[in-house]
């Protein structure tokens, strides 16, 4: 579009007149949700494009707010378990864990070694099915069907491993204040071994089509770039901080459960593209293929006669707790102010998502449009647990 | 007179005693509409010569220039149906085709699955028709029917065999090239008309990466017609016969010609003009209801059209292979065509479940700087080889 | 450890010719699915094998249940009502009716059970034209094929058996729990008796009360106690609670 600048110039000389009329484009914003294409979920991601640039952004949330809090408020606190189910669909079981790591903190016990190490397992069940969920959202918003369908396939067999463990797909509801809800069934001790050697194989696939493809990784590499101060500021968590080069993980350097047991790598990139982001999550579902079968290896010699739940008392004494997890994600943190009674007086999230939403400004800054997905795709979106 | 009388069935010996029989050459599309016309209007004027014995009306109507007026009519239905049902079985194909690469199952209604193309038809009827208050309505609607206009045009023009054609002309793929290069336009001018910020981007993006890939597409036909000695797509296709498949000497200029085809027909590698991930729809967003319907129809139609080039120019046309007789490549040349055009677009269904989606700064680089110098480097081999005495 | 993923990649692109990798990958899948069928499972042809513990509905043995009222009150979406209803003898008594359009297939009802009447059922298939049929009164929640793995059991371990080196001792919530009447604050008005669903409570004359008459207060039988915390809600004057073995 021409835009002369009319009023400036007719009083100017001519010289200065002609130096002048220039040719300036305008700047328009693009509004790409809430029922976008591109957005998982509710949320309006407000960018200005010049051309194909992106010049600016602004995340809009709230479209899914439930009143998740204030609702916590008027329950007694086992029934915040299947709520905690619900803020992240994909992350279920870690917001359970994290929810009853809080109250037993409260509360002043400790859970079962058993069902520490059980939560181990289902934790990093939860962490390989959510990022296969990642994964098959990223290869729709890169514009291949194949990759979604191929790691939905994939990430059934550990849904099933949910159902052999606690009976349900999704909402699990299986971590308990004080323990688990039940012990490992036989269908699931003789399963979870195989669907980690089977998935370990059939990765290589998905991986494949990826990493060996040019169109793919140029269209990840070196868009959405943050640097480790800029990741620090913004107070991003999970893999989207460790692919900028921070090296910290809760399950290594706060260790929670039985995670201190464990024996791991937490993979850190330097180079805080896109690209990285999405290395460190692939190489993470590796990692918690080893953790389970390091955890299944413990479970085994604690035997079927281990105690898997505690008996805890229905009132939580008066305090304030704080709790914090590795959730897939990043980190999410609770909150509990309780008043002895057996409803908390307030019960915070402290959503991974919340905080890595608003990086989205100097993330999709520079890009190009085309990119924006990819960009926000590598942050793995979740309204659920960012609106609550 | 007898209803025998009025009906005069003819073979393409009698109808080259036909005054007003159009083609030099047998041309069995209009051999067909010629008799169903026959059928049909003979009937009508036997009746009306029973009801009104000796009316100018039944004579009239059997008249040369009025059964040659109808004959074509006809033709152009005939031809329209075939091209239609063989892009109905490219979409049922790629359905099916589609969910095996992803390890599922395809449309499974109907014939299995066939019908669901159908049932989609259906669907888009049945959808309301709206059309947003401030689009600007001319360009909205005119737009839209001079894309699907032209793509029905590029893909009726394009000849199933040797006698299934609509015009034998000598400027061949030179016109068809042209008709194929005028959608970017309409796109862009639709994109604009749609007041959406979506649709105008996409019709941007439509018209950038259409335009770039024109090129190289145009150097390849240019090659191919270098060593064929004519843009005839007849003359292509006997060429090969005599010689080989152009798609040996040529299989840079294969690839090269393939690419541009999938960009040109916004299959999935380049489809960012509708990239649905960031455009919601490209420049179709604001079409609804059968508008939609036409556009889909219409991008499915320059595929094939794309397909149905690639068989022509590198794979033979209608002819089963160069050493294979005469009398079975005479047998069914029309569906030998349609096979090679579903094969080609097999490749193009295995490209679109292999690869994402190319950025447009990537389409435009790929385009400009690596398919036209390759196009041109085919260009020169084509010339090596028709100047070294080889075709 | 060494990392799996990140010791191989990223590789040169060049070296795997761009794009022929991921090409080879889904032609070598298209090959076998065309020879073997696609893993898809035709949902409502062929369905998923289940195993017994998969929380679909909710199931009642009627004859079990004992019209406590737990599972109403654990139930986080309220979608559980006591209703009357005739048992096989014609006596009126208190059954649970589910709601399933709010049911949110948690399974604290089955946990909770004191006696285990209510279960999980692989039950997933539940769509109603009608709001009205998503009641499903007590009758119609029994299952057919009860087996004993749907029942969830609320097996917990005690702190102080822990403490004490005795690991394995389980013991269900509901026996190790006691109601406990404050017996100053009694009354004697009979209706912890009136609502106990097992008969546990009876009521026994125990000293006198301030205008000398003899009083009444509540004893429990432990044996029979579900701990169903009815007689807590129900109690006038709030003198009755549960204490807790920890």
């Amino acid at each position: 579009m021409v835009v002369e600048n009319t009023i400036d110039t007719f009083d100017a000389p001519p010289e200065e007149r002609i130096s002048r009329e220039r040719f300036e484009t305008d700047q328009m914003w693009i509004y790409m949700g809430p029922q976008h294409p591109f957005s998982h979920g509710l949320w309006t991601l407000k960018i200005k494009v010049d051309g194909e640039i992106v010049t600016d952004a602004e995340p809009v949330i709230g479209y899914l707010h439930r009143g998740w809090e204030k609702e916590a408020e008027n329950r007694t606190y086992p029934k915040i378990i299947p709520m905690a189910d619900r803020l992240c669909y994909s992350a279920s079981m870690t917001y359970t864990h994290l929810y009853c790591m809080t109250v037993e903190k409260a509360l002043g016990i400790e859970a079962p070694d058993k069902a520490k190490y059980i939560r181990v397992v289902a934790d990093e069940i939860c962490r390989i099915q959510s990022h296969l969920m990642w994964l098959a959202a990223m290869g729709t918003d890169l514009g291949n069907l194949t990759i979604f369908l191929w790691a939905m396939r994939e990430r059934e067999y550990w849904l099933d491993l949910n159902v052999r463990l606690c009976g349900q797909r999704m909402t699990t509801n299986y971590p308990r204040i004080g323990g688990v809800r039940n012990d490992t069934t036989e269908l699931f001790d003789r399963d979870v071994l195989r669907v980690t050697e089977l998935f370990e194989k059939r990765l290589w696939d998905i991986i494949d089509m990826i990493d060996d493809s040019s169109i793919y990784v140029s269209r990840m590499k070196n868009i959405g770039c943050l640097t480790r101060e800029q990741c620090a500021n913004l107070g991003l968590t999970g893999p989207a901080m460790r692919g900028c080069g921070l090296d910290f993980d809760l399950r290594r350097d706060m260790p929670y459960s039985k995670y201190a047991e464990m024996d791991f790598e937490v993979p850190v990139l330097q180079d805080g593209d896109a690209y990285a982001r999405y290395r460190v999550r692939i190489e993470e579902m590796f990692q918690s293929c080893l953790i389970i079968k390091q955890a299944m290896r413990k479970i085994k010699a604690l035997g079927k006669n281990a105690p898997y739940r505690v008996k805890v008392p229905s009132k939580v004494p008066a305090g304030r707790t704080f709790c914090k997890l590795e959730d897939p994600r990043g980190e999410s943190m609770m909150y509990l102010v309780s008043d002895g009674t057996d409803k908390p007086y307030r019960l915070k999230v402290r959503a991974p998502l919340f905080t890595n939403l608003s990086a989205s400004k100097p993330m999709v800054k520079g890009c190009r449009v085309a990119d924006v997905p990819v960009v926000m795709a590598m942050i793995d979106v979740c309204m659920g647990e960012s609106d609550r | 007179m007898a209803l025998k009388d009025w009906i005069n069935y003819a073979d393409y010996s009698d109808l080259q005693n036909f005054a007003y029989y159009p083609y030099e050459t047998h041309n069995i599309v209009y051999e067909i509409g010629y008799n169903l016309y026959q059928v049909l209007g003979g009937l009508i004027a036997w009746i009306i010569d029973v009801l009104f014995p000796n009316n100018g009306l039944s004579t009239w109507l059997m008249s040369g220039p009025v059964v040659n007026l109808f004959a074509i009519v006809n033709l152009a239905l005939i031809i329209f149906l075939v091209i239609f049902t063989g892009v109905l079985v490219s979409l049922w194909q790629e359905r099916k085709t589609l969910g095996r690469f992803m390890d599922r199952r395809g449309t499974q209604i109907g014939m299995k699955g066939f019908l669901q193309c159908v049932a989609d038809g259906f669907k888009t009827f049945m959808k309301e028709n709206t059309t947003p208050k401030k689009v600007d309505k001319m360009g909205y609607t005119w737009t839209l029917s001079l894309v699907i206009g032209t793509s029905v045009l590029v893909a009726c023009m394009l000849p199933l065999s040797d006698r299934f054609y609509i015009v034998d002309y000598d400027a061949g793929f030179l016109i068809v090239m042209a008709i194929y290069a005028l959608a970017p336009l309409f796109i862009l001018v639709s994109g604009w008309a749609q007041n959406n910020k979506y649709t105008l981007i996409g019709g941007m993006r439509a018209a950038q990466s259409m335009i770039s890939y024109e090129i190289p597409m145009l150097i390849t036909v240019c090659a191919v017609a270098i060593l064929a000695g004519t843009f005839n797509i007849g003359g292509v296709v006997a060429a090969q016969n005599e010689t080989m498949w152009y798609v040996i000497p040529m299989a840079l200029g294969f690839i090269v010609f393939f690419t541009a085809s999938c960009a040109e027909a916004e299959r999935t590698p380049f489809d960012l003009a509708e990239s649905e991930s960031e455009l919601v729809e490209g420049w179709q967003t604001e079409y609804a209801g059968m508008k939609w319907g036409l556009i889909m129809l219409g991008d499915y139609l320059r595929g094939f059209a794309s397909c149905a080039m690639v068989s022509l120019l590198f794979l033979g046309g209608w002819n089963i292979a160069p050493f294979v007789s005469a009398e079975a490549n005479a047998f069914l040349p029309e569906l030998v065509q349609l096979l090679k055009g579903w094969f080609v677009f097999f490749l193009m269904i295995w490209v679109r479940a292999s690869l994402p989606r190319v950025r447009i700064d990537q389409i435009l680089n790929l385009g400009w700087k690596v398919l036209t110098p390759l196009a041109i480097i085919n260009l020169g081999i084509a010339v090596v080889l028709k100047t070294g005495g080889f075709f | 450890m060494a990392m799996k993923y990140l010791d191989k990649y990223p590789r040169s692109t060049a070296k795997t010719l761009w794009v022929l990798k991921p090409l080879w990958s889904t032609i070598k899948l298209f090959s076998k699915t065309v020879v073997r069928r696609p893993v898809t499972i035709q949902y409502p042809y062929e369905k998923e094998w289940l195993p017994d513990n998969y929380r679909g509905r909710p199931g009642l043995r009627f004859d079990m249940c004992v019209g406590c009222g737990v599972c109403a009150r654990a139930c986080p979406t309220g979608c559980i009502k006591m209703i009357e209803v005739p048992d096989d003898d014609g006596k009126m008594v208190m059954r649970p009716e589910i709601f399933l359009g709010r049911c949110a297939f948690c399974g604290y009802c089955a946990e909770f059970c004191p006696t285990n009447a209510m279960t999980v059922t692989p039950e997933y298939e539940l769509a109603e034209f009608y709001k009205k049929n998503l009641f499903w009164g007590p009758r119609r929640l029994n299952f057919e094929d009860t087996t004993p793995e749907m029942e969830v059991h609320y097996e917990v371990t005690l702190q102080s058996d822990i403490d004490a080196g005795n690991p394995e001792r389980r013991v269900h919530v509901f026996d190790v729990d006691n109601p406990v009447v404050k017996e100053d604050a009694c009354i004697g008005c009979r209706k912890c008796e009136k609502v106990c669903p097992v008969g546990a409570v009876t009521m026994i004359e125990k000293g006198l009360n301030e205008r000398g008459k003899p009083k009444l207060v509540p004893v429990f039988d432990h044996d029979k106690c579900i701990c169903c915390e009815q007689c807590v809600i129900d109690c006038p004057k709030s003198c009755i609670h549960i204490e807790e073995a920890l």
